[in-house]
């Protein structure tokens, strides 16, 4: 992995009040990567989380994105940077189709300004997604039922296909696995193998050493808002990773 | 490809279709009351041989007309988790301050036009307050209800305005291409809202406010001008209902309105919106509408006085509470998907669906 790095941390702090969250980390992420971000409650995952989608500033230090120095002051700004978020909350409506999920304010519209022909492009969004699931390897019972019908793991898959659709670059998935039994977090697991493949880099926030070992590359470690380690998965093993979690290394 | 989601998500293919089954419970939301309304129908007509006039039917659209055009804003108001209970009594100020204006030198459509702009103002002001200031939509809008009909007893005075001329009896009892004047305004604002509601992304941005106010807003939707338009246009459609209903009588009464905020609302939640937000349809309320409209009527025919129209109303109202209750508990159901049991491995799979159900709830 030697290509210009996408997205770049540069020695990024933020305070909030007293408390200091992040405290001079600096990461780079390259292209394809599935990068695991690790740490204990408190070690300031959320923080570096919210800054990459451009829900927090940083007090100090700065992003990179395609060599370009940046700062993200909205979520918009991520999203035009090519990031896409998948919080743990996941931000699905369930009264809404999975297609209308996947297009919730993002509505392709046909026919000019206001013609009396200008309407949802309600077939071409059906189409669009449809094909975006197949490419993802994902297969629902129907992309017009309902999300308020869907298990647990297929409203974290729609999720994060809906990043993935979105997304050019870079998907950042906050926990995913959390609310997730063994099978269905397998089946989130197996999509971030697809979502590699297809060239995103993946920013996967997890507790479970398991799912890192699973599915990442690489894995980044903060505590206590430091970054006290960042290395590709060869070179670590489960027992030491959650010795650096908790400090026993240091 | 095909490994992936080998497990829970490929084996929920071909034998169960959940969207099937929910445009099935869609359906049968609408054809359900559609029935009822068919079989009231038949039961007035039977009972009360004026009922299936012609002229009978175009005074059920007439009567139904300004319940209907309030309606519509109404629903999706409700939609989208709101309310505006001010309607009736807006729709009766908005026609004082005509009265009170055309009364005078004013022309009567210079009149007209400041009584629109009276309802959308006070639309204006309850969707600030509700929308960016965070205040409760039932109490806001109750406190317009009382307001805005005291404000309008005010304005009335001792004297009851009327006469305003052939020009304004248009709007009330005039005939656009053989179309009465206020079934023509019904029509097209009906057809404005099936736009917006099915056809434009509003329509969406609406129900998932309805559904989940926070997800909306995490995804870019205006959570918060959406229902302030919406109060805007309910206010003004009220107000353009009250001067239908000035001009039909032909004079500017306080009492114009009176209680309509209930009828509104037995007619949008009979029509399957649900109170909660986040579910209906354009056509449902439109059967909604008409279902008030045959029971007011048909009521009338039997000329069995005017109390048992109250309480009928009353029945409907909690008719339809009944009806979104089964609707919701319908929907609740877990779909049942074959091969997606909750794992032995893992709790909380158990707790993950339940926790995204409840958040639809509130």
């Amino acid at each position: 992995m030697t290509d210009i790095s996408p997205l770049q941390v540069r020695a990024v702090t933020k305070r909030y009040g007293a408390v200091t969250a992040l405290r001079d980390v600096s990461v780079d992420f390259f292209h394809g990567q599935v990068v695991g971000l690790i740490g204990d409650n408190g070690a300031g995952k959320s923080t570096l989380v919210k800054i990459l989608a451009g829900t927090q500033r940083p007090d100090d230090g700065h992003l990179i994105v395609n060599g370009e120095p940046t700062t993200f002051h909205a979520a918009s700004d991520a999203h035009a940077a090519g990031i896409e978020t998948v919080f743990q909350t996941l931000s699905l409506v369930p009264t809404l189709s999975v297609v209308e999920n996947v297009y919730l304010a993002r509505e392709r519209i046909v026919g000019r300004p206001w013609s009396w022909l200008r309407r949802l492009d309600k077939a071409g969004m059906l189409r669009e997604a449809s094909d975006k699931f197949e490419q993802l390897g994902l297969r629902l019972p129907s992309l017009t039922a309902r999300v308020s019908g869907l298990s647990g793991g297929q409203r974290q898959a729609v999720a994060i296909a809906r990043g993935a659709l979105w997304g050019r670059r870079i998907l950042i998935l906050d926990e995913p696995t959390a609310a997730l039994g063994v099978r269905q977090s397998e089946a989130v697991l197996s999509l971030i193998d697809t979502l590699k493949t297809q060239g995103f880099t993946v920013i996967l926030v997890t507790h479970n050493m398991e799912h890192v070992a699973r599915a990442c590359d690489r894995v980044v470690v903060l505590r206590l808002g430091r970054k006290v380690a960042d290395a590709s998965m060869e070179e670590v093993d489960k027992m030491t990773l959650v010795g650096m979690m908790t400090g026993a290394y240091e | 490809m095909s490994r992936l989601l080998s497990g829970p998500l490929a084996r929920l293919g071909a034998s169960w279709r959940p969207d099937r089954a929910q445009k099935a419970i869609d359906a049968a939301q609408q054809s359900g009351l559609a029935a009822a309304l068919v079989v009231m129908g038949a039961y007035f007509a039977v009972s009360a041989p004026r009922f299936l006039d012609g002229a009978n039917l175009v005074v059920i659209l007439l009567q139904v007309a300004v319940i209907g055009i309030i309606a519509v804003p109404g629903a999706m108001l409700i939609l989208s988790g709101y309310i505006d209970l001010s309607v009736g009594s807006v729709a009766g100020l908005a026609g004082v301050v005509f009265g009170g204006l055309a009364a005078g030198p004013m022309p009567w459509g210079l009149a007209f036009v400041i009584a629109l702009g009276v309802g959308l103002a006070w639309g204006l002001i309850q969707g600030a307050l509700i929308a960016y200031g965070n205040f409760s939509a039932l109490i806001v809008t109750l406190g317009g209800l009382t307001g805005a009909r005291g404000l309008a007893t005010l304005i009335q005075g001792v004297n009851v305005k009327q006469g305003f001329g052939n020009g304004f009896g248009f709007l009330g009892d005039g005939s656009i291409l053989g179309v009465r004047t206020p079934v023509m305004l019904l029509g097209v604002v009906l057809a404005l809202g099936v736009y917006v509601w099915h056809f434009m992304p509003v329509g969406r941005h609406m129900k998932a406010i309805g559904a989940d106010k926070d997800a909306a807003f995490a995804n870019g939707v205006a959570v918060r001008r959406i229902p302030w338009v919406l109060y805007m246009v309910s206010g003004l459609c009220a107000a353009l209902g009250g001067l239908i209903l000035t001009s039909q009588i032909d004079s500017a009464t306080a009492a114009t309105g009176t209680q309509m905020e209930i009828q509104v609302l037995t007619a949008i939640l009979l029509g399957g919106v649900s109170f909660q937000g986040g579910r209906g349809t354009m056509a449902g309320v439109v059967i909604g509408i008409l279902f008030i409209g045959v029971l007011d009527n048909g009521l009338v025919l039997l000329n069995i006085g005017p109390y048992y129209a109250d309480i009928a109303t009353g029945a409907a109202l909690v008719l339809a509470a009944a009806l979104d209750a089964f609707y919701k508990r319908i929907e609740s159901l877990p779909a049942g998907m074959p091969g997606d049991e909750p794992e032995a491995g893992g709790p909380a799979a158990h707790e993950a669906t339940p926790a995204l159900d409840a958040r639809s709830e509130s």
